[in-house]
């Protein structure tokens, strides 16, 4: 294990370099095949049931006007003209225009971008904030009474759904307090409650994950050699233990932020905060086609993007591990 | 450490507090809707969002007061030339937001861009009856309609006018981004997803706001927005259901708002296919529904049993028309008689979009009179989709809820019974020429003869089960003034605010 760490850290940085370029442009073509599926897949799914004519008219329109409608959205194409004039579109970064809206998709998704990553941000910082020393302490004082305690939360955290996490915030802090607005986008009182509650369930994976990973650690050799030559165990943690324990948790991390950032949907609607996920439930119900396929195809670049970044960190944070699809 | 903590402390103390006080003076009047509005060009969508938003940044042609009659708005007066054409007198003290004077000009180029094919109003429907609309001066409008129209006035309520120079010097885009209009409030900004923000115009030619501003903001949850009432964050909230009203009326400083719509609910069941093409089977349905108990039970008691496809705010009401009664001992014989052909079973189709507990009592109703009806829900566009298809392949039996938006007998009857629209499962001569009558003429008298007609030959044979007149609920804030109406507008400079 020593020899190979040294011969790693021996090699030339050029060579390092090409290592890493070819395993980032391997994974970016990968990615490319597999969000030209996802698109594809979208973009017929979608129109199994159907256009959204039907849902602009008033009710009781008549064919001839419903027509007209749907010839001036181009809904009367066949369908594999539609999907060729989406792809052409698409090269040219041209996500094309909601239906609904009036506007172009590029618009609307980005306005709606910085919500969602505002909210998953705040719940980040909750999630690994309170769900790593939490982990920790279960793990150093486990079968004391304060784990157990904490073990208590931990699964109330995974267990509770996050809309009724959200009605009691809103009940006990917006309506009974009235220290938070129950909803709305009205700078950082806004962001706390959507916060919690969303990043509630995260903690408690984050806090699962550290305690499994710090419990391994803390079996090891160099814990006990630490601990006989007199290190303090808060000392030790931070600055030996946890660089050991921390992979797990970055590997949770890409997959938690990938969660957080699509899986808002509930919290979004429950607190009225205009991100991705909200703009996506409506879109479904409107069938306002090119704003799924916009939100979709975003979607699935972030997850492919958030792997990738969590793969490259892994040799950073440990650098016995090697990028996979190099010979050994 | 311990420093640390305390400022922590002090500083989230410092956010939290300034939101305890509430402004003591009412300048913003904060309106709390389902989404935010699709567009703000009044000519380019229609749904109840949009709608409340915009119909305050602009005038309509006419527009209804709250009892729901017809008066004067930008066109001051009107007179028919003949059957098909009639001309209107456009106020001359109109002025838009950026200063410019409306003009007839303006009202031609909005009538004009509306029923433009190019274009594709979702709304075309609504004005295809008319062909053109000229400035035939400075103050007057004429208006040529393919036939003589009597739904042309209560359409006109609903075509709002835009200034002329702006939309063809800036493009339909722009124009949706920061709209241009003459009404009692105007536009000020939109954040998308978040909110609407509209001002006074203190140079209205109407009645002023009472409010400096309004704010209406996109609150998808129900629940959060009576949350958004109790801790007094909304002053008004849209789209309650009887539960959540229940819920306020035991809350403090806090009000519910109630008004009878002209939306219609009804059972709609198939004469061109088995088994409702048997008129036994049709009155056996009609008399197995107890819409009292649904109203009562379901409903909270807010909505009104009708018996005919129109409410009394209608023109083309019929007064005294009765349903076939309420008895289930009857239409349980009714089914028996009918034998085999009842003993199939059915799909009920639905959607989510209406409310499944009155789906499923309806359907409790007509199984315990001996039907066999299985609920089918599909999602609404699916649905609208399948309301309309060849009359043999719309469902047996369907739910839905209908406003033309008009307040008249044509707007629901014509394309749910007539055999030419795609909406309707009956083919009858003598209905289409009762209701190809009561379109045509503009004698309300004739109309109203031909509408008694329909109204009584529904009610006989159960063409289509009319079941009630739906209400709308809002929660509002104590102090707020203001009146729903049956047509689900809200025109800001009508409320205001007891301190």
């Amino acid at each position: 294990m020593k020899d190979t760490d040294a011969a790693f850290r021996r090699a030339p940085v050029l060579e390092r370099v090409i290592q890493v370029g070819g395993f980032v442009v391997r994974r970016l073509v990968q990615a490319l095949i597999a969000l030209f599926g996802v698109i594809t897949l979208v973009f017929f799914l979608q129109r199994l049931t159907g256009d959204p004519v039907l849902l602009l008219v008033p009710q009781g329109a008549t064919q001839a006007d419903t027509d007209v409608m749907r010839t001036a959205l181009g809904f009367d194409r066949p369908l594999y003209i539609q999907y060729f004039g989406f792809l052409a579109d698409l090269v040219r970064f041209d996500l094309g225009r909601s239906y609904v809206q009036n506007l172009p998709v590029v618009d609307i998704i980005s306005s709606r971008v910085p919500y969602t990553l505002e909210l998953a941000a705040g719940a980040l910082v909750v999630a690994i904030g309170l769900g790593v020393p939490i982990g920790i302490l279960i793990a150093v004082r486990r079968d004391r009474f304060e784990a157990r305690w904490l073990i208590g939360l931990v699964l109330i955290g995974q267990s509770m759904p996050t809309f009724w996490t959200s009605v009691l915030l809103i009940m006990f802090f917006g309506v009974w307090l009235r220290w938070l607005p129950p909803s709305g986008v009205n700078g950082f009182q806004s962001l706390i409650m959507p916060s919690l509650a969303l990043g509630f369930l995260s903690m408690a994976t984050f806090a699962r994950v550290t305690r499994t990973s710090v419990l391994d650690e803390l079996s090891k050799d160099y814990v006990r050699t630490g601990l006989a030559k007199g290190l303090s165990m808060s000392r030790l943690i931070a600055h030996h233990l946890m660089r050991n324990a921390a992979v797990p948790i970055v590997t949770i991390s890409a997959l938690e932020i990938a969660n957080l950032l699509t899986g808002a949907i509930i919290i979004e609607t429950v607190f009225a905060w205009p991100g991705l996920g909200q703009l996506t439930i409506q879109a479904i119900s409107a069938r306002d086609f090119s704003i799924v396929q916009g939100v979709v195809i975003i979607g699935a670049a972030a997850a492919i993007l958030l792997n990738l970044i969590a793969d490259l960190l892994y040799s950073i944070i440990d650098p016995r591990i090697r990028l996979p699809g190099r010979d050994a | 450490m311990k420093m640390l903590r305390a400022l922590t402390f002090a500083a989230l103390i410092g956010v939290v507090m300034p939101t305890l006080g509430f402004a003591a003076a009412k300048e913003t009047v904060v309106i709390d809707l389902v989404s935010e509005p699709s567009s703000l060009d009044p000519h380019k969508q229609w749904n109840p969002d949009s709608h409340f938003v915009y119909r305050n940044i602009f005038d309509q042609l006419l527009s209804r007061d709250d009892k729901g009659e017809i008066i004067p708005s930008i066109a001051r007066s009107w007179a028919y030339k003949s059957d098909t054409e009639i001309v209107f007198t456009v106020r001359d003290d109109v002025t838009f937001h950026d200063g410019q004077k409306l003009t007839a000009e303006d009202v031609a180029f909005s009538i004009n861009r509306i029923i433009d094919k190019k274009f594709a109003s979702p709304q075309l429907s609504q004005f295809n009856k008319i062909l053109s609309a000229t400035a035939s001066s400075a103050s007057e409008v004429t208006i040529k309609t393919d036939g003589p129209y009597p739904v042309l006035l209560a359409q006109l309520v609903k075509l709002s006018i835009v200034p002329k120079h702006i939309v063809e010097k800036v493009g339909n885009d722009a124009f949706n981004l920061a709209p241009v209009g003459s009404g009692a409030y105007k536009f000020e900004k939109w954040q998308r997803g978040v909110d609407v923000v509209l001002v006074r115009n203190d140079n209205y030619w109407g009645d002023k706001g009472y409010f400096l501003r309004a704010d209406f903001r996109a609150v998808p949850d129900a629940a959060t927005r009576v949350a958004n009432l109790k801790a007094g964050t909304a002053d008004l909230a849209v789209t309650l259901d009887p539960d959540l009203a229940a819920q306020l009326e035991g809350a403090g400083g806090v009000k519910v708002l109630t008004a009878v719509t002209e939306r219609i609910a009804y059972l709609k069941l198939n004469t061109s296919r088995p088994p409702f093409d048997d008129v036994e089977l049709r009155r056996a349905v009609a008399q197995a529904v107890d819409r009292q108990s649904i109203i009562e039970g379901l409903l909270g008691g807010y909505d009104k049993p009708v018996s005919q496809l129109a409410s009394p705010d209608y023109k083309g009401y019929v007064a005294g028309i009765q349903g076939l009664p309420f008895d289930p001992d009857q239409a349980k014989q009714l089914v028996q008689k009918a034998g085999a052909k009842a003993a199939e079973p059915i799909a009920f189709v639905t959607s989510p979009t209406f409310d499944q507990r009155i789906v499923q009592a309806l359907i409790q109703q007509l199984n315990d009179v001996g039907f066999k009806i299985n609920v089918e829900s599909v999602d609404f566009a699916t649905y609208l989709q399948r309301a309309q298809s060849e009359k043999t392949k719309q469902p047996a039996i369907s739910f839905g809820r209908w406003s033309c938006a008009c307040q008249d007998a044509d707007g629901i009857s014509f394309p749910l019974l007539h055999s030419s629209s795609s909406f309707s499962a009956l083919s009858d001569p003598k209905i289409d020429a009762l209701l190809e009558a009561a379109r045509n003429t503009l004698d309300p008298d004739k109309r109203l003869v031909a509408y008694k007609d329909v109204a009584t030959a529904v009610a006989k044979d159960a063409l289509i089960l009319p079941l009630y007149q739906a209400a709308v609920i809002y929660g509002a804030s104590e102090k707020l003034k203001w009146s729903p109406t049956a047509n689900e507008s809200f025109f800001l400079n009508r409320a205001s605010w007891s301190e």
